[in-house]
């Protein structure tokens, strides 16, 4: 289904009326903690989950979060944090 | 991020997932509005997950929307719900709980250790006397401790401390203790020697200051012997600290009395034993008391000790002899042997040294009852009375 108000149009609205981007075209917001934690907001849901990768869906892609001896801190329709050892974030 | 302790009250549980596509229920869980928190991955096909309590209901139907299989357990149950159910089954568990609870809650507001830190064996002694002047001691209540007041009656009493702190940390009571220098001490400003008793003085020997008294005064105590004023070789008036020694005859007395009689137990044989457990101010008798004027009481402490604290608790164990009392005559030279002996024990105690005495004088009288004898002993003594006090 196409969306109602296309994705381009609403990038123009964010920039011509200088509002963060972030919110108008509900986009995932992505918070680094050290090497020791990642905060996911406004996720689409999790793909995968392993202790060495976790994949969430988002509205500009996929957020993925690799490292070693991964745990969800916690997980909400929000929200997900994740702890351990962080080796990088990919958004593919 | 909800807080533990509001999920503790609220009570949560482990559950185990297993199956495939684990992801996807979590994901539905969580869009549904179950808050998950620490989701740990074991194996491939097994996940554990923590939720509050009351969301595990909402947590079944979408596993079964999900349509592939997945197997769902209770590992393990949390927080106050759960606490609460099973003490309710040990009636008497929870209700000693509380009556601990309680108990520790009460003993907290009572002192039972005091420490000291910072003094030596001799003054730890010396503190620990004073201390129990004041009252304070292992079971009085922490409301009893006025630290400045403390700090102070310390100080006043022993002058050598220095510095003193005392502080309460909970059911203990901290002093701390620095103790002055020797040199501290045994400096002397300028002032003069005074006379500590009356005396006959027969010799005069002046290092520093000026004789106010010569061979042959009779002086009385607290006259002054040698002033600190004096002339130095320039010609210019001083004043420091006297320094010298006068001699004088000085006489003592004291008094010892015997008696006549004594009265010897004489066993009858029987004993009884009692304990006793002390714990701070509460003493509990383990058996019977026996009246101390017709029993021997023989009593044995044993005191937990923990470092230089005082421990509040204790053991004894009280033996009881009877006896009955049977009077005996006492030989007239031996009670005045007695007696004399504790009139030299006051003289030794007032100072006299046995090697400087010149001259003794003894006298007898018997007291008034006719069961009694007193001693009196005169000494004349020879000694330096001089006695420096600063300005």
């Amino acid at each position: 289904m196409r969306p109602a108000v296309s994705h381009k149009l609403k990038r123009r609205f964010a920039q011509t009326f200088d509002l963060p981007a972030t919110v108008v075209l509900d986009q995932a917001v992505i918070h680094v903690f050290g090497d020791g934690e990642v905060q996911i907001l406004n996720h689409k849901g999790l793909v995968q989950y392993t202790t060495a990768c976790v994949k969430a869906k988002a509205v500009q892609g996929m957020i993925e979060v690799s490292g070693s001896e991964l745990e969800i801190a916690s997980f909400s329709a929000q929200a997900i944090r994740i702890r351990g050892r962080i080796r990088q974030v990919v958004l593919r | 991020m909800m807080p533990w302790l509001w999920l503790w009250w609220q009570g949560y549980v482990t559950v185990r997932l297993r199956g495939v596509g684990v992801e996807r229920v979590l994901t539905r869980a969580a869009q549904a509005g179950v808050h998950l928190f620490r989701v740990q991955r074991l194996t491939a096909d097994l996940v554990v997950v923590r939720l509050p309590v009351q969301d595990f209901r909402r947590l079944r139907p979408l596993l079964r929307e999900d349509g592939r299989h997945l197997s769902v357990s209770i590992l393990d149950r949390h927080g106050w719900p759960f606490l609460l159910r099973r003490l309710k089954g040990r009636l008497f568990l929870a209700v000693g709980l509380g009556l601990a609870a309680l108990a520790v809650a009460y003993l907290a507001n009572f002192i039972w250790f005091i420490e000291v830190v910072g003094a030596d064996d001799f003054t730890l002694e010396l503190i620990r006397a004073v201390v129990e002047e004041t009252g304070l001691r292992s079971g009085v209540k922490r409301s009893f401790l006025d630290a400045r007041a403390l700090e102070q009656h310390l100080l006043e009493r022993l002058p050598h401390l220095a510095w003193v702190h005392v502080k309460s940390r909970g059911i203990k009571a901290e002093i701390h203790v620095l103790e002055r220098e020797a040199s501290v001490l045994d400096s002397q400003g300028a002032g003069h020697i005074y006379a500590k008793r009356d005396g006959l003085v027969t010799e005069v020997l002046v290092l520093q200051g000026t004789a106010r008294v010569r061979e042959g005064d009779t002086v009385r105590k607290d006259d002054l012997l040698i002033s600190g004023m004096y002339y130095d070789q320039q010609g210019r008036r001083q004043f420091g600290a006297a320094r010298g020694i006068v001699k004088a005859r000085v006489w003592y007395q004291a008094v010892g009395e015997s008696s006549l009689v004594q009265w010897e137990p004489v066993k009858t044989g029987k004993r009884h034993r009692q304990f006793r457990l002390t714990v701070g101010p509460l003493s509990i008798p383990l058996g019977r008391s026996y009246p101390r004027d017709n029993h021997l009481v023989t009593t044995r402490n044993w005191q937990l000790s923990l470092g230089s604290a005082l421990a509040p608790l204790s053991w004894s164990c009280i033996d009881y002899e009877e006896v009955q009392w049977q009077k005996i005559p006492v030989p007239l030279t031996e009670a005045q042997r007695a007696a004399y002996e504790l009139a030299w024990e006051t003289l030794l105690a007032q100072g006299v040294e046995i090697d400087q005495v010149l001259e003794e004088k003894r006298t007898v009288d018997y007291l008034n009852d006719g069961d009694g004898i007193r001693v009196t002993v005169q000494v004349e003594v020879l000694e330096d009375i001089g006695q420096f006090l600063g300005q």
